[in-house]
């Protein structure tokens, strides 16, 4: 089976570099011939993503969660699936190349890094843990397509005020579309966060005896969460709108950046396994 | 091929000469009744505001081009009209350009959206007035094929060419369904009416309409389903509208960016789409700087014309390669025409019939019978073929081709011909 793990690790990058082409190729040309095929491809790609994901579990007695290049492919995964799940119920496909090189370059590192490790902590092996890590990779993943809505609308919103019609203003679905997709990425990207921070608040105290609630990663997914809660409740209320909710949108992407890599690589915490 | 064309369009003649040989649907039906037989057999009148053109097999051998064009300066009184006004065409070039005619690259806009339906709706006429025969129906087929292959496998007819097209075009960039907007048109004037009724053509919600003239803006809100409010309260209702078009021929700006500004914040910055196609402009152009407000004037909406006339120019190319794929598969057909090839494929079809049918009653007959059916069934398809093949051989000699596509057209359509020699 190891065999089968470090052949499709290795076809993943290439997999969704071509899948990456070709939606790049797609929203490049006027009447592509590979716009219908494109979803196919993104399909497959999914596929053996998958595959990979159960094989890999399967091998080493664990769910892909233990390091941060096997977290690096599952989002990667959750990215480009989030992605495929958005583009089957809202038929909007110009936007696929923006969002699948996010799962490519998460591929292309984990790829090159991840190791096998049958021997992880039992608290590692733990379903609630998997759970709590699945339903928060999913929800940043939300975020992720958010916040890349996010800019897709500023790109355009500045080529129409400046009057220059380029690619972004032919390929690109409108302002308005392009507003909503990231309103509803960050909805669901928001109840997923909820549902993993209620899961890491009942269970992580138990599990864990030096749990502390000044936990960099606890105290920043916080005010990512609070960021977007603020943010989806003005829409909501029909406070704010357009450049504001987007620009806030952003900004809880990058906090969630900086606080994932601040608890991983910097501060040391129970938060960090790795 | 006996096809011949003469065309008076916007490439050989100047508007006024186009107009004065124009015809209407009345006209083209009573003028395909004074040519029928005595100049084309069989043949199709296409007239558009750019364009007048007659395609048809001629009657007789001696028909010239001038005779053409004489028969139809004559139907029209068309004073002033010189044989250089027209472009004389025929064979394969008269197919060609009629291709391309319903592709819409000969158009004056390229790519124009109207003229497949032009070309489709005067074959229907020529054929309700039976003036349409094989040779024509054939081309009428395959003109169709290329122009849906040319929709639908380029971009020929693709984006926004005239300035209020444009102007729709980037507002669907802005908002995702226009019927749950709410627009304003300030001056229905000519470029008012016409935008007016764009947007009233796509479904806009809520279209309302103002004018100097208060009546003359009802006048077009009942047309239009649409409502009108005098001028002097417009811009205590700006706040309410998504888009503001304004069209009107007001010497001095009308709208101020304070005006907008003030309407912005009472609509608590939701995006508003202001087009200023008037000239001089209607509109403080620096009202473009205000969060959400997007004001574009008529020079920004002709980047995206010229942008759009230099991406259809681009897929002409394309557009030609399917012409000659069909044009060739037309020619192909017509080659197919020949009574030689013909008798062929008739007798090996009736050949592989018997043939068959021995095979699969063989076991009834015993084995000193079984050469003797052979022999008989053999001689019945000769005796049944004897006659067809001496008719098709008396065609080979006459010269009239076109008679002599029409009858063997019909003698491979009855015996489907054209199918058994596909599969062969």
């Amino acid at each position: 089976m190891k065999e089968y793990v470090d052949i499709i690790n290795i076809l993943l990058p290439v997999f969704y570099f071509i899948t990456f082409g070709v939606y790049a190729y797609d929203f490049m040309t006027e009447k592509s011939k590979l716009s219908d095929v494109k979803r196919l491809f993104l399909f497959l790609n999914l596929l053996m993503h998958a595959g990979y994901l159960v094989l890999r579990s399967l091998y080493l007695g664990h769910f892909p969660i233990t390091n941060v290049f096997e977290i690096f492919t599952v989002l990667a995964f959750s990215t480009a699936f989030s992605y495929f799940v958005l583009e089957l119920l809202t038929d909007v496909r110009g936007t696929g190349p923006f969002i699948i090189i996010i799962s490519l370059f998460f591929q292309i590192i984990s790829t090159l890094y991840i190791k096998d490790n049958p021997e992880v902590k039992e608290v590692l092996r733990n379903n609630l843990l998997g759970t709590h890590v699945f339903t928060a990779l999913l929800g940043y993943s939300g975020i992720t397509i958010s916040a890349i809505y996010g800019c897709l609308y500023l790109m355009l919103y500045k080529e129409i005020k400046q009057n220059t019609f380029g690619l972004i203003f032919n390929r690109l679905p409108n302002l308005e579309i392009l507003e909503q997709l990231s309103f509803y990425s960050a909805v669901i990207g928001f109840v997923l966060l909820s549902f993993a921070i209620a899961i890491g608040i009942i269970w992580l105290p138990k599990a864990f005896p030096s749990f502390s609630y000044g936990d960099p990663k606890l105290i920043g997914t916080s005010i990512v969460w609070l960021l977007y809660g603020i943010g989806i409740t003005s829409k909501i209320l029909g406070k704010w709108r357009g450049k504001k909710i987007i620009t806030l949108s952003i900004v809880g992407f990058l906090v969630a950046i900086f606080s994932t890599m601040v608890s991983n690589f910097l501060a040391k915490s129970f938060h960090s396994f790795y | 091929m006996n096809l011949v064309a003469i065309a008076i369009n916007h490439h050989t003649a100047p508007i006024n000469l186009r107009e004065a040989l124009h015809l209407s649907s009345d006209e083209i039906s009573k003028y395909i009744g004074k040519v029928k037989d005595s100049l084309f057999s069989e043949g199709l009148v296409v007239s558009t505001c750019n364009r007048t053109e007659i395609y048809g097999i001629p009657a007789k051998k001696d028909i010239t081009f001038k005779d053409i064009q004489d028969s139809l300066i004559e139907f029209k009184a068309g004073f002033g009209i010189q044989p250089e006004h027209f472009e004389n065409l025929q064979a394969a070039e008269a197919v060609r350009h009629l291709f391309s005619v319903i592709c819409g690259i000969d158009s004056l806009i390229i790519g124009d959206n109207q003229i497949y339906s032009q070309v489709k709706d005067s074959f229907i006429l020529a054929d309700n007035n039976h003036f349409t025969g094989t040779i024509m129906k054939r081309v009428y087929d395959l003109a169709l094929k290329t122009g849906k292959r040319a929709i639908s496998e380029t971009a020929i007819n693709e984006g926004a060419v005239t300035i209020s097209f444009a102007a729709v075009q980037l507002i669907e960039k802005i908002f995702s369904s226009l019927n749950k907007k709410s627009a304003l048109v300030i001056g229905t004037g000519e470029t008012g009416e016409i935008a007016a009724k764009h947007l009233s053509e796509r479904g806009i919600g809520k279209l309302t309409l103002t004018n100097r003239t208060f009546e003359k803006a009802e006048l077009l809100a009942d047309k239009l389903n649409a409502v009108a409010i005098p001028f002097p309260e417009f811009k205590n209702e700006l706040h309410k509208f998504d888009i503001v078009l304004s069209a009107t021929s007001a010497p001095e700006i009308i709208l101020t960016k304070d005006e907008l500004a003030a309407a912005m914040k009472k609509r608590n910055y939701a995006s508003m789409v202001v087009m200023d196609i008037a000239i001089p402009r209607d509109i403080d152009a620096g009202s473009r700087e205000i969060d959400y407000v997007f004001y574009h004037d008529i020079d920004n909406l002709n980047v995206i014309v010229d942008q759009n006339l230099k991406k259809r120019k681009d897929e002409i190319s394309k557009v030609q390669a399917i012409i000659e794929e069909e044009l060739k598969s037309l020619l192909d057909w017509y080659n197919s025409l020949e009574a030689g090839p013909t008798i062929k494929i008739l007798r090996d079809l009736f050949e592989s019939v018997r043939a068959e049918e021995v095979k699969s009653n063989i076991n009834r007959f015993s084995d000193s019978d079984r050469e003797k059916l052979d022999i008989v069934t053999k001689k019945i398809i000769n005796k049944l073929l004897h006659h067809p093949t001496v008719e098709l051989k008396k065609i080979l000699l006459e010269n009239d081709r076109d008679e002599t596509v029409q009858k063997i057209s019909l003698i491979r359509d009855l015996f489907g011909l054209n199918d058994s020699h596909k599969k062969e």
